[in-house]
């Protein structure tokens, strides 16, 4: 019987071993021969799964393009996807999860509150995270392992208050935007950009991330009778308050970053409410250049989809760290760090030239929203 | 007074929606002492049923609408079929296997449409009516017209007509009903597929107002159920008043609270419940445990 007893604890014993986490296993130095394991986390379910699906997509394309070219000096990569369901909770289970099964980076998230729960988590495992997400609270946390593949919101909002404030003239400028993430980061920016320019707004309305109803909100914001209602939300909220806006007789002209150049914006607003609306952002169409031309090409060819500034933005992220992986040899930790951080790369976003905070692109462009897509300004 | 006036209408139109959310809730629960966690991803199913018959088959709004009734109310059968077995047995297991099938439904939403969503055109092209300065959408019209026409429906079904006082008679005390011969079971399974078809309704209706996705029942689901709560769980009555009540709350908290506007509205709520545990029309609820 007790030998019985020792054979059972043996035998179970050994199968733990065996079930050691796959990744302690992994080989991860200089002279390791095996896939290189790279994490991509994203919402692939909850509210924000749109977004987190687009940016896997963008970085599958990438990875499998470099897998298919002889990967990384003969290496694989091999590519896991996490679903952090767009919450930081999960986010930072996830972070430790990725750090015990020996990943050497980590691409994602697009949202930048369950990047900052992420980020010390990483940090401490020496684990360069490139990140799609804008807040300027992450370049804030000066972070030598994380890296944004787009710029932040003080960006956008400069460019947006340059625009409107300095070139257009406007000085009636009412905001509406939600205290999430990236609302209240977009708030903060775009108030800055005004003050900057001695431009009080005359109505100032903040709501929930949501938040459905505005009625309220919009009523305040027609007694001022703006010319410019900078938005500061996420595609669909920023679609739904442009589309009761119009129905409250609100004439301003819509204004916002990124996520009002987006179909899902113009759809939800309504093709007609959203014409005009004033787009901030360094991705503005699919035809802009020859290169994001061939990209759009190449994506909807693989996915049978439109190429969206998601998908650019993890692409060039995805692509960015291939490029570093090249030059440490698919060495991770603080040498792969310095890698991504010397990356010059003319991308679909622009010019990566990463700076101390891990900002990688300076600038934006404007464009206006035409029958629900958007055109560069000057071409209008 | 045009910011409190146009207020009104916001709170209105989706205390409207949140009304027939509360009735769904309420049907199930009077007549089985049940709430049905699902409710609310029936709410997504049927949003989503009759945006894709209105979008892709071309079908009249108000024929996809029907449509989606029909499809949700199925649903319904199908769950109050696999809760069956539990009746009078296990209360808990069934509380579980509601919230189990809201999950199915989730995934379910996302095999067959995707995460990404899509949103509704309004099936109304007039544009919106000018009162002095206030502005009413007329879609808004038609969400509160097609849902006090459903709530006034319902009531003469469940008054006027023989399976709708069978169904009364199950809520208020099953055991002597089933003496009397009435089915327990077919009453039980009637009031899912109504309660569904009420989701389904409150779906299509907000459809064109939002955008139609596979997570938009929570926050309905639990707006909806909050407002039952609110007029009394159980109460036809006080599922309208607690829907409007709740709608009107979360439209002015919005105005006046800014940001805390959501925390503003659970706060009354929660302060209304404990000076009133059993909602304003509270009645002696029904308990199968």
């Amino acid at each position: 019987m007790r030998f019985t007893r020792f054979s059972i604890a043996a035998a179970a014993l050994i199968a733990l071993a065996a079930c050691a986490p796959p990744g302690q296993q992994a080989e991860t130095g200089a002279g390791a021969t095996g896939p290189i394991k790279i994490a991509n986390v994203n919402a692939q379910s909850g509210q924000l799964s749109s977004l987190g699906q687009w940016e896997h997509k963008g970085v599958k394309l990438a990875i499998d393009e470099a897998n298919k070219a002889g990967g990384v000096n003969g290496r694989q990569i091999k590519l896991d996807l996490f679903d952090s369901q767009g919450d930081p909770t999960v986010g930072t289970n996830v972070a430790r999860k990725i750090a015990a099964e020996g990943y050497i980076a980590m691409l994602g998230t697009a949202e930048s509150a369950v990047t900052l729960a992420m980020a010390p988590i990483l940090k401490d495992a020496k684990i360069p995270n490139i990140t799609s997400g804008q807040s300027p609270k992450l370049a804030e946390l000066k972070s030598p392992f994380l890296f944004l593949n787009a710029p932040t919101s003080v960006t956008f909002d400069e460019t947006l208050a340059e625009y409107l404030v300095d070139e257009k003239g406007h000085k009636k400028i009412a905001l509406i935007s939600n205290n999430g993430a990236y609302g209240a980061g977009e708030h903060d920016a775009f108030l800055t950009s005004l003050k900057t320019r001695n431009v009080t707004p005359v109505a100032d309305e903040v709501v929930t991330p949501d938040q459905k109803d505005f009625n309220s909100n919009l009523a305040k914001i027609r007694e001022q009778d703006p010319d410019v209602l900078f938005i500061g939300a996420e595609e669909v909220q920023s679609g739904l308050i442009a589309k009761q806006a119009r129905e409250l007789g609100i004439e301003a002209v819509f204004a916002g970053g990124a996520p009002m150049g987006t179909d899902v914006y113009a759809t939800t607003a309504g093709l007609k409410n959203a014409e005009g609306s004033v787009v901030s952002s360094p991705y503005l169409s699919n035809e802009a250049s020859e290169p994001i031309k061939e990209f759009a090409a190449k994506y909807k060819a693989a996915y049978n989809e439109e190429a969206r500034m998601h998908v650019a933005k993890a692409y060039d992220g995805a692509s960015i760290l291939i490029e570093a992986l090249k030059q440490t040899n698919g060495e991770g930790g603080q040498k792969l760090a310095d890698a991504i951080r010397g990356v010059k790369r003319a991308g679909l976003l622009g010019d990566y030239n990463y700076d101390a905070n891990g900002v990688g692109i300076h600038e934006t462009k404007i464009g206006l929203v035409k029958d629900g897509k958007v055109v560069p300004e000057a071409a209008s | 007074m045009h910011v409190f006036l146009q207020t009104l209408i916001g709170g209105v139109t989706f205390g409207a929606v949140y009304a027939l959310v509360a009735m769904g809730f309420s049907i199930v629960y009077r007549t089985m002492g049940l709430v049905n966690f699902a409710h609310g991803s029936v709410v997504m199913i049927g949003a989503y049923a009759a945006s894709t018959f209105y979008m892709t088959s071309k079908l009249p709004f108000a024929v996809a609408i029907v449509v989606a009734i029909v499809v949700t109310a199925l649903i319904g059968l199908v769950i109050e079929r696999f809760l069956r077995p539990l009746e009078n047995k296990d209360f808990t297991l069934m509380l579980i296997g509601t919230i189990g099938f809201g999950a199915v439904l989730e995934a379910g939403a996302v095999l067959v449409w995707g995460a990404t969503g899509h949103a509704v055109p309004s099936p109304v092209a007039t544009g919106p009516i000018d009162l002095g300065g206030i502005r009413i959408p007329t879609y808004n019209l038609v969400v509160i017209a097609v849902a006090a026409a459903a709530t006034g429906l319902l009531a003469l079904f469940l008054q006027r007509t023989k399976r709708g006082a069978a169904m009364q008679a199950v809520a208020m005390d099953h055991q002597a009903a089933t003496a009397v011969g009435i089915h327990v079971g077919r009453s039980n399974a009637m009031a899912f597929a109504i309660g569904a078809g009420l989701a389904a309704l409150a779906g299509s209706l907000i459809g064109p107002m939002l955008y139609v996705n596979p997570t938009m029942g929570g926050t309905l689901g639990i707006k909806g159920f909050a407002a039952a709560m609110l007029g009394g769980f159980g109460s036809m009555p006080g599922a309208i008043v607690g829907g409007l009540a709740f709608g009107l709350l979360d439209a002015f908290a919005a105005g006046n609270f800014q940001e805390y506007s959501e925390l503003v509205t659970f706060l009354v709520f929660a302060v209304i419940v404990m000076i009133r545990p059993t909602g304003i029309f509270g009645e002696a609820t029904v308990n199968r445990a």
